[in-house]
């Protein structure tokens, strides 16, 4: 009696292992396609809408500032200094986000691969550590110096960010080959949309 | 708005549109402000009649947003200075009673809306941040040039 009571308990145990196993939030399976969208959207983010050039020294360009404090009184100096604070943690924060992404789409994409180059995979590690203790630092800069207080720093981060992007890029070539733009540009032409 | 407009159509379409109304815009504040109020609010999609005419609904939509979003563009790059003179040009341009137009954008914040789909959040948030600065500076020198300039009609924004 004892015995089956026991068996009861542990198929009982078993069932409610795999139920909760099945109602688990799927992990997406390593190699999907899914994992390879987001890497793309992580780079095209770092790539178009933080790490351009232009965008980086409107950030941290402090000739708005100087106009500030040429042109207003001290009260509108406070609150573009609080402004651009906020805009540059901004910045740092989101950095860092797409730079995790990026680095687990790496960590999941070199377990596939049976060809990698230790060199190149030590050196992306190495980056990808540097660049997430840089955004760490970079944050408690900005917050404790301002702005306009790190400017080597963000110059070296974006630089970092740069390789790592252009690593990745070769990774998600396959996601755009030329031959594939071309063919949309074309495309309309007759009004067939790809 | 169904098949998708062909490139060539848009790239005419963009140009005339840039040829015909835009050239009378200086200012890219004036034209994303211009560019956002052809947009529909419910659908996203933008109409403008004479364009749609002489091209197609599809081109025409095409070439708005292309130019709403180069707009854009222009002011995130654009240094604080800049906005300021933008600010102080559009200013001009609307014939508002200052305080009132510095009333209304301070509380309503009309440029908010008027961010072209697909811009990158840090980018708007910059140029909303910038537009927020420009404000209090043209608000600073309207409070030191003169104080009974302030308009007698009832502030829009309470």
């Amino acid at each position: 009696m004892i015995g089956l009571l026991l068996y009861l308990l542990v198929g009982i145990g078993l069932l409610v292992f795999l139920w909760m196993l099945a109602r688990r939030k799927g992990a997406p399976v390593e190699g999907c396609g899914q994992q390879f969208v987001e890497a793309r959207q992580a780079l095209r983010t770092l790539q178009l809408g933080l790490l351009p050039e232009n965008l980086i020294e409107r950030i941290f360009d402090p000739e708005d500032f100087r106009y500030v404090t040429a042109a207003s009184p001290g009260e509108i100096g406070e609150l573009f200094l609080r402004e651009r604070k906020r805009i540059s943690l901004m910045w740092v924060r989101r950095v860092r986000c797409e730079i995790r992404n990026l680095m687990q789409f790496h960590l999941d994409y070199s377990r596939l691969h049976a060809k990698l180059s230790l060199l190149t995979e030590i050196r992306l590690a190495l980056d990808f550590t540097f660049l997430l203790l840089a955004c760490r630092a970079l944050r408690l800069l900005l917050y404790l110096r301002g702005p306009y207080g790190a400017r080597a720093m963000v110059r070296m981060l974006t630089a970092a960010a740069g390789r790592v992007c252009a690593a990745s890029e070769k990774s998600l070539a396959f996601l755009n080959p030329p031959a594939l733009e071309s063919l949309r540009r074309d495309s309309a032409g007759d009004g067939a949309a790809i | 708005m169904s098949a998708p407009a062909k490139h060539s159509d848009v790239l005419a379409a963009a140009d005339d549109l840039r040829r015909r109304t835009l050239v009378e815009m200086t200012q890219p504040l004036e034209r994303l402000i211009y560019l956002a109020s052809t947009r529909d609010y419910n659908t996203g999609l933008y109409y403008h009649h004479g364009l749609a005419m002489r091209f197609s609904e599809e081109a025409a939509c095409e070439a708005l947003a292309g130019c709403h979003r180069e707009a854009f563009e222009e002011l995130v790059d654009a240094s604080l200075e800049e906005l300021v003179h933008e600010l102080q040009a559009y200013l001009k341009s609307t014939r508002v009673a200052p305080n009132d137009f510095i009333v209304a954008w301070k509380g309503l914040e009309p440029y908010r809306v008027a961010v072209p789909v697909g811009i990158d959040s840090l980018s708007s948030e910059l140029v909303f941040s910038n537009l927020k600065v420009a404000l209090a500076i043209l608000e600073a020198r309207l409070m030191a040039r003169t104080q009974p300039g302030a308009s007698r009609h009832p502030s829009p924004v309470q």
